[in-house]
């Protein structure tokens, strides 16, 4: 892939860079903990939900009935992925359960600066756009779950 | 040549110490050390193994380390594979560059990956490494030192900003328990 890309584009499940859907992503932090390089980086709070508010009462762990505790969400405040120490094993996109990482066939993000080649949360949503639409299906591969009849 | 047919070449053509297997994709010879050379020997002349696929080490833990060799008949288009069984304190095997010539990338490979010397082979230089590494990165007992340096960024939990002193004392995976960086 250093020299003229191919006509017709780069393959079908090219693996370019790893692009993040941050909308999608739940901070469940399952990426971080599979990638065998270490090279996925993820910070964050909690902050509570609106609407969800703890109901009164002077102790919140006995709160009155009908409005439970205080409901707490993630907020992702850093995701960066280090394709200097990324491998592109692919196991951080098959790893997501939400569909937030993606692979992009885009390739030409070489740098001159090592520390350049850790792309932050912008970067990663801006390959979003490069994410091709998914390739359809093998001849003679099961029908998508969403095909199959009903269970009766 | 089906697998029946390399067994039976084999068990009649080389000594009966080497064992000899059917596996998925094609042979498996298991090679007592001293038959290595002989076998892969057999291998390229008598079973018409003329392509070289790949060789390299396995570390077997308490059983030592192994060698393997994994060669292939472009017209027959059959597998063998190779394996010998080496003592983990001393390993040393014969070099199959005379052989095989391609075999010299992949020795020297596991000559710096897992410490297996290489008798008779040309050029025993390091192949990956730097000059000075010390220790063969790809035997089980290396300590990933790397690992102990740097903090994993799997250790907070969803929504965690910092990781707790209590989880932060957890050795990560290829670290043994208490190793310092000296």
């Amino acid at each position: 892939m250093t020299g003229t890309t191919p006509a017709g584009g780069p393959p079908a499940r090219s693996r370019g860079v790893i692009a993040l859907l941050e909308e999608n992503c739940t901070v469940c932090m399952l990426c971080a903990r599979e990638c065998p390089d270490w090279c996925i980086y993820i910070e964050s709070h909690k902050e509570p939900v609106p609407g969800h508010e703890y109901g009164g009462g002077p102790d919140p762990a006995h709160a009155p009935a009908g409005r439970g505790r205080q409901r707490v969400r993630n907020v992702l405040d850093r995701f960066a992925i280090d394709f200097s120490l990324c491998m592109y094993c692919g196991i951080c996109v098959e790893a997501c359960p939400y569909d937030a990482l993606f692979w992009s066939p885009e390739f030409s993000y070489a740098e001159t600066d090592i520390t350049a080649l850790t792309h932050e949360q912008g970067r990663l949503r801006e390959w979003m756009w490069t994410v091709p639409p998914p390739p359809p299906h093998d001849e003679g591969s099961p029908p998508p779950l969403s095909q199959l009849p009903p269970v009766s | 040549m089906t697998p029946e047919e390399i067994i039976a070449a084999v068990t009649s053509g080389l000594p009966p110490a080497v064992r000899c297997e059917a596996d998925h994709h094609g042979v498996m010879l298991a090679v007592p050390a001293e038959h290595w050379l002989a076998a892969l020997m057999f291998a390229r002349e008598r079973l018409d193994c003329d392509f070289f696929d790949w060789l390299t080490g396995v570390d077997e833990a308490g059983e030592g380390l192994s060698v393997v060799a994994h060669v292939y008949s472009l017209a027959g288009r059959h597998h063998v594979l190779a394996r010998t069984l080496l003592s983990r304190s001393a390993p040393r095997l014969a070099s199959a560059t005379g052989i095989y010539r391609g075999a010299a990338w992949h020795e020297r490979e596991t000559h710096e990956m897992f410490g297996v010397e290489f008798d008779g082979h040309p050029h025993p230089a390091p192949l990956l490494l730097p000059g000075g590494f010390e220790g063969h990165p790809l035997r089980k007992d290396f300590v990933l030192a790397a690992r102990a340096a740097k903090e994993w960024p799997g250790a907070k939990e969803p929504g965690e900003r910092d990781v707790p002193r209590a989880r932060r004392r957890l050795p990560p995976p290829g670290v043994p328990e208490g190793w310092q960086p000296s």
